[in-house]
């Protein structure tokens, strides 16, 4: 089964001679185990596409699968439960609070919902990630990259089915993107998700399972 | 309220200086309370000593005690009641060894409820004409002292001290009704200036220049007593609109700032109403501490400030006051709250 299903997606905005067309006649899908790679360059349509897949936008026409259920017959209260609990994102910036400790980071997961991962796998994740020395700091305290795996780490916490990475790799040097990319295609690989990485950034596709191309709002499936 | 405390804690001087900020004002908001109170007192804590329900006096008085004139004849229809007592009361002047002193005179008879009820900090009642009882403010005169007041030529004897005994922004003086008429400096014609009323059995006037008022009529018509309790409490509205505008304004600043984090939370699926019971709980901490401290301030004040200085702290008064504090705090964080509401957790994608 597909993690993410999007079927023959339209998302346009405006009305009459001022419509413009996000996305059109979309068609894509993400398995469970698999790193897919979204490139476009900016204006392509890729923020939009990510709201869509991650559930904060409907579709103007089409449907959103996600593990067989679909998303555009949810009320907005529910989307958002499901967001809490079967969606991860991984975002440009603001990913985590800043007056919360990474321990805390997770703690509000717990405040929030039951749904997330025992103990130890919890901890199997962040010695992967490098970060179980950092559950003390605040994020201010934290270079460029720790912040990504933190993130990275939180995404994961509520187990979620998808993550969905947007331009994780932005203001990040050579060397860091290389180490995200690896992260994302192991965690997909040993974790069984589905990672979606959204990114205008070429240096990823090393790393992805499936690449799509996303050129002013038409979606071409590349590998 | 787990993000409140947290971020209250990680931006402690921030948050310390804001609750600095509402102590003060809600510390003004105490101390002007307690001084309106204490104002209020210095008239009518006699009045209050006696339990009055209604006054007579004559109509022309103007509802003002102290320009009454009863003539004996008219104080004569009014037997003897044990709900009733007879006063003379007049502003005149004690004259003893310190400077002069302004006083309110009391005139009472011996055998009526307001002497019998008389409560002393130290001495006795007077038992002769010559004897009186002094509120205990006037500390510069001890039991035994010799004085004269007004323009009566009698000496008189300091035999008690009496506990709240001020009347109209005076310190009371209290003594035999048949004393009244020469220290007003007015004939034996006149008996005294009223009847105080215990009960509510409806006293009715008998004589037609004179009038019933009941006691908070009585009190409005005391002068200036009106018009310095409206000024207090036109103070005290002003100065909790003030809070209300300085805890808003705060709280936009916060939340403006919080508004990035707020839709990427959204996006990761918190609820509003988790973002709203924060929003809200950091207020009410905020608020609770701020009240907290200036209470504590205003106790402290209490205890330093010299006797002199009409500050009266009533805690029943106090927790009315914390709690329109608290309670216009807490209308504040709507705007803050509805930003919170209006937060599109779509912004939160693509940078």
């Amino acid at each position: 089964m597909n993690s993410l299903l999007l079927k023959d997606i339209n998302k346009t905005f405006g009305q009459g001679s001022a419509t413009v067309t996000a996305l059109n006649h979309i068609n894509f899908k993400a398995k469970a185990g698999e790193l897919t790679l979204i490139i476009g360059p900016s204006g392509s349509g890729k923020s939009t596409l990510l709201t869509i897949l991650g559930g904060l936008q409907t579709p103007t026409q089409g449907q959103v699968f996600l593990q067989g259920q679909s998303l555009t017959e949810l009320t907005n209260k529910q989307r958002e439960k499901l967001r809490l609990e079967q969606i991860g994102f991984v975002l440009q910036a603001y990913n985590l609070v800043p007056y919360l400790r990474v321990r805390d980071q997770f703690a509000l997961v717990d405040q929030l919902t039951q749904h997330h991962l025992a103990p130890a796998a919890f901890q199997q994740i962040t010695n992967k990630l490098g970060i179980s020395d950092l559950l003390n700091q605040f994020p201010n305290e934290l270079s460029g990259g720790q912040t990504q795996r933190v993130a990275l780490a939180r995404a994961l916490y509520p187990d979620p089915a998808i993550i969905l990475a947007d331009e994780s790799t932005a203001a990040l040097d050579s060397q860091r993107v290389l180490v995200v990319g690896q992260l994302l295609q192991d965690l997909a690989h040993s974790e069984n998700k589905a990672i979606v990485a959204v990114t205008h950034d070429e240096r990823l596709k090393q790393f992805a399972d499936h690449i799509y191309e996303l050129i002013d709002g038409h979606l071409t499936p590349v590998y | 309220m787990f993000l409140a405390r947290h971020e209250m804690l990680y931006e402690k001087l921030r948050y310390s200086l804001m609750i600095a900020v509402i102590s003060l004002i809600s510390f003004l908001i105490f101390i002007i309370s307690a001084l309106a109170l204490g104002l209020a007192n210095e008239n009518t804590e006699a009045l209050s000593s006696w339990p009055t329900k209604q006054v007579l006096l004559s109509k022309d008085a103007n509802g003002n005690m102290g320009q009454s004139l009863l003539s004996t004849e008219a104080l004569k229809a009014y037997p003897h009641q044990n709900q009733q007592a007879q006063v003379g009361i007049t502003p005149t002047t004690l004259k003893g060894q310190s400077k002069n002193i302004s006083v309110q005179y009391i005139g009472l008879k011996s055998n009526e409820y307001i002497y019998q009820d008389l409560k002393l900090s130290s001495g006795h009642k007077p038992k002769h004409r010559n004897e009186i009882v002094v509120s205990d403010k006037l500390t510069q005169y001890q039991l035994g002292s010799k004085v004269k007041l007004g323009v009566s030529s009698q000496t008189y004897t300091i035999v008690g001290k009496a506990r709240h005994a001020q009347y109209n922004m005076a310190p009371v003086v209290y003594g035999n009704l048949s004393n009244w008429a020469p220290i007003k400096g007015v004939t034996p014609n006149y008996g005294g200036s009223g009847i105080i009323v215990k009960d509510s059995s409806g006293l009715k006037p008998k004589h037609a220049d004179e009038k019933v008022l009941s006691r908070q009529a009585f009190l409005n018509k005391m002068p200036g007593y009106a018009a310095q309790n409206k000024t207090f409490i036109l103070m005290i509205v002003f100065l909790v609109f003030i809070s209300l505008i300085v805890i808003t304004i705060f709280l936009y600043i916060l939340t403006k700032e919080k508004l990035n984090n707020f839709a990427v939370l959204r996006a990761q699926g918190v609820p509003n109403r988790y973002l709203l019971q924060n929003t809200l709980g950091e207020t009410f901490i905020m608020l609770l501490l701020s009240v907290g401290l200036a209470s504590l301030l205003a106790v402290v004040s209490a205890m330093l400030m010299p006797k002199q200085i009409p500050l009266y702290f009533d805690w029943q008064l106090g927790l009315a006051v914390g709690l329109g504090i608290l309670s216009t705090g807490l209308l504040g964080s709507l705007i803050p709250m509805r930003m919170i509401t209006k937060v599109d957790p779509v912004s939160a994608i693509g940078g």
